[in-house]
């Protein structure tokens, strides 16, 4: 490792700032997937309502028919709470309390108390507000409107202190269809890109610099069957192989969205048994001319067996190629997995920027950009970081490659 | 040049056996039909589906009449369309497929071309600069998100703003020809009459130019990449040295030799603009074969399946020989024997 | 060979002052600085050298060759031929001195030529710019150029590619196409340092031969003195982006006047006058690196008649009057070192 750091590669690689500064992108994102991974964000978390549906993030301010909406729908939860209580003659507040949306819990409050707010929030939507169409155009029912949220407000207090910042946090960018948290959802999901991601890279880079490495060097039949098997995997177009791949694990344990961790193998079994084809043609084209140099020939001659000269001289000469290459297959990972979760067969049961991207579409006809805006957002930085850094890793370690 | 590409077409028998002996087998992981029918089909009606589907007979069995009869273009009936044939079903696919496919690809390569050669030959001015960021930027990001708001600025957009011009639908395909056919010497050949134009700026332009800006930022790059080598070689000082313009260097000198890794990426692309499209055909509801092959997929139509991926591969291999002989006539290095 | 060979008619090529810079990530370079010569019609000089030492950014800065962006030919520097200053002319002016009046050769006849163009078509297109030749003329004109380079068969070698021919016949073709147009001036960078040894005799005298035919004056870049003697009438030598001596041939290598000079031919190998199992002399140390110069004469730290003045200040280029120049405090006496000129 020391030397590896002060080879020329290394060097040049730490001289490129813009390299250093995806590096250390990439190194925060990672903390916060190993953060998720450890349990900081739940998956009870990624799927508890925590505003009502649609509600906007934290720089964009509503119109006065979105505010109505989302008062009301506070004041219907207490109602709604309210009439089951006095059919059941309950206190309502034990079941009120039932609809805490996260950090968010309904005031204590007595029946009359509860009563007397909505009967007025009742007054002011169905006497005043009612049949106002154009309520957006009405700037004089802005007061009708505060003393709505006033009593929403009142009903479903924002906490204060710690609860509050978390709560703040929660709902900074909004809320999806199901109210549930985008941003939670949407950091979530890094820990899903990592895991996609690390696995399917780390294997097919292993198995294919393994192939590969075989391949070329052992040649003869090795090399045939090798070269057949990767023709044969890439002549299929390659979404259509990963969907065959992963249809063949439906309605088998694997396909349970209660059980995301193992909904995934069929995600990595699809990945790994196609991505493994790059390195595998790249280490194979490199081990076939480092086999050729003279160094190579000189250890042969000089009788060293071949193992030795594989693991010796060819792997850590094809080193830098396999880190590239596991850089390369982590974007296509990502990337793939968005395109897999969009056509339903790639995460299940939890959330990812696919599925998140994959719910927002039809949001945008409304408008609303925040969900498919937060998961495009963090997996465009998140890519960009990895396109620069494989950029320089080529740039430093591959001399053939043109910057 | 003939007993090449008889050689390369032998040579790529074994693979594309390959490819259908892969897909047959994982098909058939899980009982075939079960996995249409459902888990609870009950066991009189499975028995019937697999005497008529063949599916009792030894799997090297249905191997070898999958080839049979898919060397004579018969890939079976469709479980899901009953009475339509796969080969039915590939034909009414594949024209809306190219009428994407086709033009995108061409305006993908003109563009990414000559901005590949304006980035190589400006190389670390400004302008290089923009076009390498823009690239990487433009990578960045999923193709669904393109499509989304490409369909979002596209159409919906101006349909909401009511500007009284909509230039492009996003749903309801309709062919923008009528098919024809005439017989030549007894064969029945199909052809494409009533061209409306309007029609496939409607359907198919918003398809194509989301394709072409996914495409660019790749393309470029790897363009500028080969432009860049070119740049640096020897011969580039020699054809200065002779008094030759810029012009004539970038447009005959470097690009005569970038042929090579340019003919080879258009090949290549060639079979993957066909999957690349799914996205955009689902989307869109293009009935093409991208969205065939996937909705396929995922109802499970075993014959489609099989019969689908067979003529693609098909495609591909044929595009990988055909890439061989081109090379042949770009470089004179590279000779056929 | 024309020895002693005074400068009498008007130079068609004057350098003056010729500094070219590149930009480098450590900052500026100035790899050719305040070089001035010139060259007379039909005579060969040779710029001579190690490598690095700025011979081949001289002979492309005159062509104008160098990348555009990186590199900046100061604008004092004057390159005048023909009453035009090629240092400011522009990239029109240019495209029609290159190839027509000034041609190059290059180093590596390998790379040099267009690997996917017939070498017929690589002559023509030199005629397609600068002469009002049709078609079949310019391909009368590429096979005449191809027998007067001495490729056998050039009927049938016109139709030929790149790949299919020798190193040796690669180089042929390359001057073929310098010399096409009859240019006034060819520059040779190296031309023989990639081919085998017979074959670099018989390209010198190839072009030795043609120089005379066709009254081209040659600029042979070389750092092989074996060559220089053969061919040049006058002699630069550079150093580190500097000309540090020149002058006719017969006095460069029989009275060398700068230490550096002297060091070089001592260092060619002789015929006859090798005492087995004695080593070749050689020069200590290596070229100073652009970037750190020395603020003295660039050669002091190798010249082993270094004197505290070398070290602090740099020498200017002195002219001996006979035509000669030198760039040293203290010139070696007119002892001859080197009496024998090596011809093969």
């Amino acid at each position: 490792m020391g030397r590896f750091l002060k080879s020329r590669g290394a060097r040049k690689f730490m001289r490129n700032r813009l390299a250093m500064a995806s590096l250390g992108i990439i190194g925060i994102y990672f903390l916060t997937a190993m953060f998720v991974f450890m349990g900081g964000i739940s998956m009870d978390a990624t799927k508890q309502r925590v505003l009502p549906k649609h509600v906007p993030g934290f720089f964009e301010s509503s119109s006065l028919d979105q505010r109505v909406e989302a008062a009301t729908h506070y004041i219907n939860d207490v109602d709604l709470a309210c009439r089951l209580a006095e059919r059941r003659d309950e206190d309502p507040y034990g079941i009120i309390s039932e609809k805490h949306l996260a950090e968010r819990v309904p005031a204590k409050l007595t029946t009359d108390e509860y009563n007397d707010l909505l009967d007025e929030a009742y007054a002011i939507l169905e006497e005043e507000l009612d049949g106002v169409d154009d309520l957006n155009h009405r700037p004089e029912f802005e007061p009708r409107v505060q003393r709505l949220e006033q009593i929403a407000e009142t009903l479903y207090p924002v906490p204060a202190g710690w609860d509050g910042f978390k709560y703040k946090l929660r709902t900074f960018l909004g809320s999806d269809a199901a109210g549930q948290s985008i941003s939670v959802r949407a950091i979530y999901s890094i820990k899903v890109a990592f895991q996609i991601g690390l696995v399917t890279s780390i294997i097919s880079v292993l198995i294919g610099s393994l192939l590969g490495a075989a391949a070329a060097f052992f040649g003869g039949w090795i090399d045939h069957v090798i070269t057949w098997i990767f023709s044969t995997l890439s002549s299929i177009p390659y979404l259509v192989l990963l969907s065959v791949l992963i249809v063949v694990f439906f309605g088998t344990i694997f396909d349970n969205p209660d059980r995301p961790f193992l909904s995934l193998v069929p995600v990595y079994v699809a990945f790994c048994s196609t991505f493994w084809i790059g390195p595998c043609r790249v280490i194979r084209g490199e081990t076939m001319k480092i086999k050729e140099l003279e160094y190579v020939q000189a250890a042969t001659a000089i009788g060293f067996g071949r193992m030795y000269i594989l693991i010796k001289h060819i792997i850590p000469n094809t080193a830098h190629l396999m880190f590239i290459n596991f850089s390369l297959l982590f974007i296509g990972a990502i990337k793939s997995e968005v395109i897999l979760s969009f056509l339903g067969l790639g995460v299940k049961g939890q959330p990812s920027w696919g599925i998140m991207i994959r719910d927002a579409k039809d949001e945008v006809a409304s408008y609303f950009f925040w969900q498919i805006g937060a998961a495009t957002f963090l997996m465009f930085v998140l890519v960009l970081a990895f396109n620069i850094f494989t950029d320089a890793l080529q740039d430093a370690f591959d001399p053939k490659h043109v910057d | 040049m003939w007993s090449f590409i008889l050689r390369r077409l032998l040579y790529n028998i074994p693979v594309y056996l390959g490819i259908i002996l892969l897909v047959m087998a994982l098909l058939r992981v899980r009982n075939p039909v079960y996995a249409y029918l459902g888990k609870n089909a009950d066991e009189k009606q499975v028995e019937q589906f697999e005497k008529s589907f063949g599916l009792q007979d030894p799997f090297i069995v249905q191997y070898g009449r999958f080839l049979w009869n898919g060397a004579q273009l018969d890939f079976g009936e469709s479980w899901k369309y009953k009475g339509t044939t796969v080969r039915e079903k590939l034909l009414a696919s594949i024209p809306p497929s190219l009428s994407i496919t086709v033009p995108a690809l061409i305006l993908t390569t003109m563009i990414s071309i000559t901005v590949g050669l304006l980035s190589a030959f400006y190389r670390g001015r400004w302008i290089d600069r923009l076009l390498v960021i823009a690239a990487v930027l433009g990578m960045s990001i999923s193709f669904l998100v393109y499509i989304i708001f490409g369909q979002f600025v596209g159409a919906f957009l101006p349909k909401q703003a009511g500007w009284g011009l909509q230039p492009f639908e996003i749903s309801g395909y309709k062919p923008w020809y009528t098919m024809a056919s005439t017989d030549i010497f007894g064969v029945t050949v199909p052809y494409p009459s009533h061209i409306s134009p309007t029609t496939w700026v409607a359907f198919c332009l918003l398809p194509v130019l989301i394709s072409v800006i996914v495409s660019m930022g790749y393309d470029t790059r790897f363009y500028r990449a080969v432009m860049v080598e070119e740049c640096n070689r020897d011969y580039i000082i020699t054809a200065k040295a002779k008094g030759a313009t810029k012009n004539k260097i970038m447009f005959v000198h470097m690009l005569k030799n970038a042929m090579i890794p340019i003919i080879t990426r258009i090949m290549t692309t060639l079979p993957f603009l066909i999957t690349g499209s799914i996205l955009l055909e689902i989307f869109f509801g293009i009935p093409g074969m991208g969205r065939t092959l996937i909705t396929a997929i995922t109802d499970m139509d075993y014959p489609m399946i099989q019969g689908f991926t067979a003529v693609i591969a098909l495609l591909y291999i044929l595009s990988i020989i055909l890439t061989d002989v081109l090379y042949a006539l770009v470089d004179p290095r590279v000779r056929l024997s | 060979m024309i020895q002693d060979a005074e400068p009498q008619a008007e130079p068609i090529l004057t350098v003056r002052n010729l500094t070219t810079r590149f930009r480098t990530d450590r900052g500026l370079v100035t790899a050719v600085d305040d070089v001035s010569f010139d060259i007379v019609a039909g005579e060969t000089v040779g710029i001579v050298g190690e490598s690095g030492c700025g011979k081949t950014v001289t002979s492309k800065s005159i062509m104008r060759l160098l990348p555009e962006h990186v590199t900046r030919i100061d604008p004092k520097s004057r390159i005048m031929f023909r009453g035009i200053n090629l240092a400011t002319a522009s990239e029109k002016t240019m495209r029609e001195v290159r190839g027509d009046q000034i041609a190059m050769i290059f180093q590596e006849p390998m790379t040099s030529l267009n690997p996917v163009f017939q070498i017929g078509w690589q002559i023509e297109e030199a005629l397609k710019y600068h002469t009002n030749l049709n078609r079949a003329q310019r391909r009368q004109r590429a096979i005449e150029m191809l027998r007067l380079v001495e490729i056998p068969n050039p009927e049938r070698r016109v139709r030929e590619y790149p790949h299919q021919l020798s190193g040796g016949m690669r180089q042929r073709v390359m001057i073929a196409i310098a010399l096409c147009c009859e240019p006034d001036i060819l520059i040779a960078d190296e031309p023989t340092t990639a081919l085998d040894v017979t074959i670099q005799a018989q390209i010198l005298n190839l072009m030795e031969g043609l120089k005379r035919k066709l009254n081209t004056a040659i600029v042979l870049i070389t750092h092989n003195l074996g060559v220089v003697a053969q061919v040049c009438d006058r002699v630069l030598v550079m150093y580190a982006g500097r000309v540090i001596e020149s002058g006719t041939v017969h006095d460069i290598f029989h009275r060398p006047q700068h230490p550096y000079t002297q060091a070089l031919l001592e260092s060619i190998p002789k015929r006859g006058r090798r005492e087995h199992g004695k080593r070749l002399p050689t020069i200590p140390g290596i070229v100073p690196s652009l970037h750190e110069l020395p603020p003295g004469c660039r050669f002091a730290e190798r010249c082993r008649y270094k004197q505290d003045k070398c070290v602090n200040e740099e020498p200017e280029l002195l002219e001996s009057g006979d035509g000669r120049s030198y760039r040293c405090f203290f010139p070696l006496t007119q002892t001859p070192v080197a009496p024998t000129v090596e011809g093969r």
